[in-house]
């Protein structure tokens, strides 16, 4: 029973590594930009989170939600505008990846400048803290609204991509971004939509994260790792294989935990090999 | 005229300058240009790697913790100066390198790079769950009471001087050599390469094997010279993120490069840190402008910015065409 509960909460946290991982997974997917800023994404909307909780106290966190993915979707498409599009024009494929990197050191220590490097967290109530009873095993109702959600974006976006206008342009955009422009569109402005979506599905990780446990302005670039793990099991560019890439890595997280107490995320990045060894271009080795 | 040829110059100035440091210098700068020097054969292992030969690694640091401990592990075991066991840290870690190759070389491009981060940090674990190693409280160098500091400093300081001078020299022979052009080949396009006969697997084998062994010698002389290590500094990610920072800035692909991004990253951190009395992060913050103002302004580097502009040459490793076919169709 105690296994049992393992592997469920392991699930559980799986749904917050898939989100970790989806939004990196998009970029990738579209733009072929492996976007280092991604782990401190998650850390700043942590902190706007943070803010905006202390601006309206009585708010259920989860109301949150919605200004966190505002902001973030704004800066992300700014971010894009300004610097990664100048970037993308250059012949060199290494040079986006290397701007998002500087990028990435810049905004962090900000963030220490800003908020320091105390552990931070959001006083959520007793949200947190609650839990039901599945047959004797306790699942905790935040955990369990996680993967929820992280379901009901994957669908969204699957929708969003599949069918819509926007989503048809996105994906030709993904094919070709050369032949797109003779059918009147420019790719730079579909990067920007592209990497403020991204941006946003990291300010829902972020929140999430916040809710769940403390952080610091370190905790981004902690779970880049995760992140990049969890978009390389999937396939890169896959959104359903970056949902059981990240299930996979929760559960084999919380199993290892439980096997010895020391080993961190050990057995998490043993599945990790195991897995790109039997099958080295992902589980749906495909694009968008 | 030939034999006074810029790189000549260049390593016989760099030698008469590292012999002469310690009477022009004091012990502050004595340290200070140690870890200068270990950064740039580090710096210039990772372009050997990435710049010459496509294979972007991020697990660096993994190397640079592994030769830590087997220098610091195999000095305390035997109850030896470091020195004598000095040489274990190449050795090992590029046998790691060449045992870890069965896996990392299966992926490709950005799969590699997030693999071999994945491999440094399954290593850092092991390290730390491995009886006798220190657990999180590390290891401390035991013969290190034996050690006179004033000599053991020079010595330390002697033993960076080689290793960059070295590694730089080293590299820029290996690519002006058949054996760089195949790296150079691969990197370019792997089933050209193939093609005209060139062993894409072993020129990859080569490069990553000696980088390894490389990194665990600098790691291991880092180690020795801190008389400590713990799992959190040795497999910090930062040793790689140094690294791929100089060369970004200096130059990617090029030798002149990680030397100009090593003056300029260690610059900006004098500056910033000393001169003007900043945190840490200030420092860094810095670091990351001049980094995106390099992507955006001369992407290529500094060293290739200034060289194309003013039509300079210093490490060159350029081959001349053949005369036979650098004539003119007439």
């Amino acid at each position: 029973m105690v296994w049992l509960g393992t592997i469920i909460n392991g699930v559980l946290l799986g749904g917050l590594y898939g989100l970790f991982g989806v939004g990196l997974a998009l970029v990738f997917g579209v733009t072929r930009i492996v976007n280092i800023m991604h782990g401190e994404f998650i850390a700043l909307s942590a902190f706007v989170a943070l803010g905006l909780s202390m601006l309206l106290p009585n708010a259920h966190p989860l109301l949150l939600i919605a200004p966190v993915v505002i902001v973030s979707f704004v800066l992300g498409y700014a971010l894009q505008a300004i610097f990664v599009n100048r970037a993308m024009r250059l012949p060199d494929p290494v040079a986006p990846l290397l701007l998002t990197f500087g990028l990435s050191v810049i905004v962090r220590n900000l963030m220490v400048e800003a908020f320091g490097v105390n552990p931070r967290s959001i006083r959520r109530g007793d949200f947190a803290q609650l839990s039901v009873d599945v047959f004797g095993i306790p699942i905790g109702v935040l955990p369990l609204v996680t993967l929820a959600l992280a379901v009901v974006l994957f669908l969204v976006l699957q929708f969003l991509l599949r069918r819509t206008e926007i989503g048809r342009i996105v994906r030709a955009t993904a094919d070709n971004a050369e032949t797109v422009r003779l059918m009147g569109v420019r790719p730079a402005s579909v990067y920007n939509i592209v990497m403020g979506l991204s941006f946003a599905l990291a300010g829902v990780a972020g929140l999430m994260l916040a809710l769940r446990t403390t952080f610091t302005p370190f905790s981004g670039v902690e779970r880049l790792l995760i992140s990049f793990e969890v978009v390389v099991m999937g396939g890169l560019g896959s959104f359903w294989g970056a949902m059981l890439g990240g299930i996979a890595l929760g559960v084999a997280q919380l199993v290892g935990l439980r096997l010895n107490p020391n080993s961190g995320f050990l057995y998490g990045n043993l599945v990790f090999f195991a897995f790109v060894m039997l099958r080295p271009n992902g589980l749906f080795g495909s694009r968008l | 005229m030939k034999r006074l040829s810029p790189p000549l110059i260049t390593f016989a100035g760099f030698a008469a300058a590292a012999a002469a440091a310690p009477w022009v210098m004091g012990d502050g700068g004595i340290s200070l240009f140690f870890e200068i020097l270990l950064m740039l054969a580090m710096a210039q292992l990772w372009n050997l790697l990435a710049g010459y030969t496509g294979l972007v690694s991020m697990g660096l640091q993994c190397f640079v913790g592994f030769g830590g401990y087997t220098t610091i592990f195999a000095a305390n075991y035997f109850s030896v100066s470091p020195y004598w066991v000095l040489p274990l840290a190449p050795l090992v870690c590029g046998l790691v390198a060449a045992c870890s190759t069965l896996l990392l070389f299966r992926l490709r491009d950005a799969y590699f790079s997030i693999a071999t981060w994945v491999f440094s940090e399954v290593v850092a674990v092991l390290v730390l769950m491995m009886p006798g190693l220190g657990h999180v409280t590390g290891m401390t160098l035991e013969t290190a009471r034996d050690i006179d500091y004033e000599t053991f400093l020079l010595t330390n300081f002697w033993i960076a001087a080689a290793i960059a001078g070295g590694t730089t020299f080293g590299i820029y022979v290996l690519m002006r050599s058949p054996l760089g052009l195949g790296m150079l080949s691969v990197r370019d396009n792997e089933i050209a390469a193939t093609s005209i006969g060139v062993d894409v697997w072993r020129n990859r084998f080569i490069a990553y094997v000696a980088t390894a062994a490389g990194c665990g010698l600098a790691g291991g002389v880092s180690f020795m010279a801190a008389l400590f290590i713990t799992v959190t500094t040795a497999f910090d990610l930062n040793w790689v993120v140094a690294m791929i920072f100089i060369v970004i800035i200096g130059g990617f692909g090029s030798i002149e490069g990680p030397i100009i991004g090593t003056v300029v990253f260690f610059g900006i951190r004098e500056l910033f840190t000393n001169a003007l009395a900043l945190t840490g992060s200030w420092y860094l913050i810095a670091l990351g402008t001049v980094a995106v103002l390099t992507m955006l302004v001369a992407p290529t580097g500094i060293w290739p910015f200034v060289r194309d502009r003013l039509g300079i040459e210093w490490l060159s490793v350029k081959r001349d065409v053949p005369y036979a076919y650098a004539k003119p169709v007439s």
